[in-house]
């Protein structure tokens, strides 16, 4: 009996732990405009402050709150961003922002793809069959060849 | 018994040493003798790991708490199936499931090829057996799983462990972690096969087919175990996200859009002899990257959700990748005169073009994503700031991206090999891009104004009607030749060329994927504290709290809630998510109830109580179209299945290639 007792003692402490009080708190679109800016830095998580869907979030919750708050009291977008960029740093923003060494974030992966057709277009003109010197001839190839020449490559795939 | 397995591991380490010095040696002075000792080794190598994990896994089940393993990662209240995945559940363990893994393929290789390549098998064991000596030296020597709890001189049994993380007793959770593995050890079987024909300048095209094969099967296990890591962080983690850019994840997409690559550009190599420096990189990059996935996850030099075992051991992984991909480039250079191309580009419009722009945008994609990873560590370093790189980061860049590929999977199909006419363009492109651009205007029309997922729809479109249209074409070839009925024709077809066919079926599977994934710019949520008996809305839903129900048992206690869904007054189910919070850990998880259907998935979790505890904390979410993800899953399980089914015709690799032109037509030879 005694030992029921201590193990629904426990249940309910437990339960306390566990499923903890939880207070809810909407956002609106006006936090959210702002929210979406700001990335959300509870370590459980890679989204921004808007998306953030944990109940319990230390962070995104109170992060919301202020920015409502901000609202309220008239401060515009960019004002709640650079407050809270005062406080945390670069990293309060959900992106790097496109400027100073932080650009190459954003243009390195398009540099690189320009490179890559670079490189493709030189490989190209590599692997380009050699024409040939002085040649005026029209080639020539047997209509039938050529559609089995193309029907067994097909095939071969 | 911990004595017997960290005996099993130290053993299984001398052996690798062996089968690596064996190899070499038997090599260099002809010694069939030592060669067959060196495969030899390496089935002695897989037995003694075996033994060290059932060792491990019996442990862990019997509940042996004087190992620091066992008691840092299991129980005694969790069901048996958690407590064997305990096995990969922490760091040292999830070392020896990759030990073990490796050893497992090793055995298979030598067993297979046990009168195949005998040139290239010394190198290739030799190299294997090199990743195997990495794994066995880890946790033989820096984290071995068998270290027992001490206090003084005495061995301390603890009772009872600390059980597994909460978020990984999920039913996924036991199969996800392998299956990723499976993929990120397979990886190291192609690499091996590719750098021991370099070294051997193997003639003859039979080792790429082998390389390719296993490239497929590894590539197929590395993409299920991307995707049940998303089906589970979907069911578990409680707000519905199945990918969410975080290192880790990323780190399992790097090799797999490698690989992707690989399995495209090798066509080109097998049918013309070309690109076969690039494939060599590719298969190179697909393997150092998974070690630099694993390195990622077990070091957490970047900061991971997933990063749940974390220690001072990224010195040995990147002193191993640093030597690794020296070595490799020093080897690809050596052999730059074998690996010369053998046929030309006969033209710009032809399918080996869209092969090349495929491997540019799928290694600019991995590229993006790998360079958005390791970005905050950069910047750190360079500008002294912290910064963060989440979420729309990756989206803006990898959106175009990955559009852009989704159209060339439809354009390639189409464009025939060596070179197409304009007019055979025009023929092929007219009906789909025309069905696009009408489709387009209907959903601008319907109320769709989202210019990404308008471009998703339309493209999807576009693809899923070149695909369905090389399908219908052949068969109905087929059809009229033999009178056979459709659908026969059509397995007809597939069994003729199961490579060509079973591909097709993987990009409609790729394609299915993107319905599902352009369903995320439609989701709806709202989040209610309801008593019993109360209603709220959500899109054309009305739910109803009908009852909530408390509980316990031996591992967790739990809250349960009954919710009625209806639509347009009619009650269509009935919902019952749980909130449970784990004894031994104190930690609380959802276990999310989700009504699936194809056109959106209705998700309520059970978030929390209010704070008078009287009313519980609903999160409700419509999510539009993404059950398309999982049924595109299947499709491309189903396509890459078909593609490792010998096809019915036998194919010869004949190479063509242009030698120059003639005034003169081509006389036919009769065979």
């Amino acid at each position: 009996m005694l030992k029921s007792k201590g193990r629904l003692l426990l249940a309910i402490a437990l339960a306390g732990i566990c499923l903890p009080q939880t207070a809810t708190r909407l956002i609106t679109p006006e936090i959210r405009r702002v929210g979406d800016k700001l990335a959300c830095k509870c370590g459980s998580c890679n989204n921004t402050v808007a998306t953030c869907q944990m109940l319990e979030c230390h962070y995104s919750l109170p992060a919301r709150e202020k920015i409502g708050n901000m609202q309220k009291a008239g401060a515009s977008d960019q004002a709640i961003v650079n407050t809270f960029v005062k406080e945390s740093g670069l990293a309060a923003l959900a992106s790097p922002p496109a400027e100073g060494f932080n650009l190459l974030g954003w243009i390195m992966p398009f540099i690189a793809i320009c490179f890559g057709l670079v490189a493709v277009v030189m490989w190209f003109k590599r692997m380009s069959p050699p024409k040939l010197a002085g040649s005026q001839v029209e080639p020539v190839i047997d209509r039938k060849y050529q559609q089995r020449i193309d029907k067994e490559l097909e095939e071969l795939e | 018994m911990e004595n017997v397995g960290a005996l099993a591991i130290l053993l299984a380490f001398c052996f690798s040493v062996y089968a690596v010095a064996a190899s070499l040696a038997g090599k260099w002075r002809s010694n069939p003798f030592l060669l067959l000792s060196a495969e030899r080794a390496v089935y002695s190598n897989f037995f003694l790991l075996t033994a060290a994990s059932a060792i491990l896994v019996y442990s862990l089940i019997a509940g042996d708490f004087r190992l620091a393993y066992v008691a840092g990662h299991s129980n005694r209240a969790m069901p048996t199936a958690y407590k064997f995945a305990s096995w990969w559940g922490g760091q040292s363990g999830s070392l020896l499931l990759w030990a073990w893994l490796l050893s497992l393929y090793s055995a298979i290789i030598v067993f297979q090829n046990r009168r195949k390549f005998r040139d290239m098998m010394p190198w290739t064991v030799a190299i294997l057996m090199s990743v195997q000596l990495f794994f066995n030296l880890l946790i033989g020597f820096i984290v071995s799983p068998f270290e027992v709890l001490v206090q003084g001189r005495g061995i301390v049994d603890v009772g009872d462990g600390q059980g597994l993380n909460p978020l990984l007793q999920y039913w996924t959770m036991v199969i996800h972690p392998p299956i990723l593995y499976l993929g990120y050890v397979g990886f190291t079987v192609p690499f091996a096969f590719a750098m021991a024909s370099l070294i051997s300048k193997q003639k003859g095209e039979e080792w790429i087919h082998t390389t390719r094969r296993w490239s497929i099967v590894t590539w197929f296990f590395q993409g299920t175990g991307i995707l049940l890591g998303a089906g589970w962080a979907y069911a578990v983690l409680g707000w519905g996200g199945y990918w969410g850019w975080d290192p880790v994840e990323n780190a399992s997409l790097l090799p797999w859009l490698t690989s992707t690559a690989f399995l495209h550009s090798v066509m080109m190599q097998e049918k013309k002899g070309m690109m076969k420096i690039w494939n060599m990189v590719l298969v190179a990059a697909t393997f150092f990257l998974c070690i630099f996935g694993t390195t990622l996850t077990r070091t957490g030099i970047v900061s991971s959700v997933h990063a749940f075992a974390q220690s001072p051991i990224g010195v040995y992984f990147f002193s191993f990748l640093a030597i690794g991909i020296a070595a490799t480039i020093l080897l690809i250079l050596s052999r730059v005169d074998y690996l010369k191309t053998e046929s030309r580009m006969e033209s710009v419009v032809s399918r080996e073009s869209s092969f090349l722009f495929n491997n540019l945008i799928l290694v600019a994609s991995c590229f993006s994503v790998l360079w958005g990873t390791l970005f905050p560590v950069i910047s750190e370093a360079v500008t002294g700031e912290k910064i963060s790189v989440d979420a729309p980061f990756f989206n803006k860049i990898n959106i175009p991206i990955g559009l852009f590929l989704l159209f060339l999977t439809g354009v390639g199909p189409l464009i025939a090999w060596r070179r197409s006419s304009l007019e055979s363009l025009k023929r092929a492109f007219f009906w789909p891009i025309l069905g696009s651009i009408v489709l387009t205007i209907v959903l601008g029309i319907a109320g769709i104004h989202h210019p990404f997922a308008l471009m998703s729809f339309a493209l999807c479109l576009f693809v899923t009607w070149t695909i369905m249209g090389e399908f219908y074409k052949g068969s109905r070839a087929i059809q009229a030749k033999s009178g056979q009925n459709f659908a026969v024709a059509a397995i007809q077809l597939t069994h003729r060329n199961t490579r060509r066919y079973g591909g097709y079926l993987v990009h409609m599977g790729i394609v299915l994927m993107f319905i599902g994934f352009t369903g995320k710019a439609f989701d709806k949520d709202t989040t209610v504290e309801a008593a019993v008996g109360d209603n709220f809305r959500l899109g054309g839903y009305e739910m109803k709290v009908r009852e909530i129900l408390d509980g316990d048992n031996d591992n967790y206690s739990w809250r349960h809630a009954k919710i009625d869904v209806s639509q347009n007054g009619k009650l269509v189910t009935t919902l019952e998510p749980e909130r449970r919070g784990y004894k031994a850990s104190r930690q609380p998880t959802s276990e999310v109830a989700i009504w699936r259907r194809l056109n959106e998935d209705v998700y309520i979790n059970f978030a929390g109580s209010s704070e008078d505890n009287k009313k519980a904390v609903i999160q409700a979410y419509v999510f539009p179209l993404v059950s398309w993800i999982w049924i595109g899953f299947w499709v491309l399980l189903i396509g890459t299945i078909i593609c490792l089914i010998p096809s019915k015709v036998r194919l010869q690799y004949a190479r063509t290639q242009v030698v120059g032109v003639t005034s003169k037509p081509y006389v036919e030879v009769e065979r």
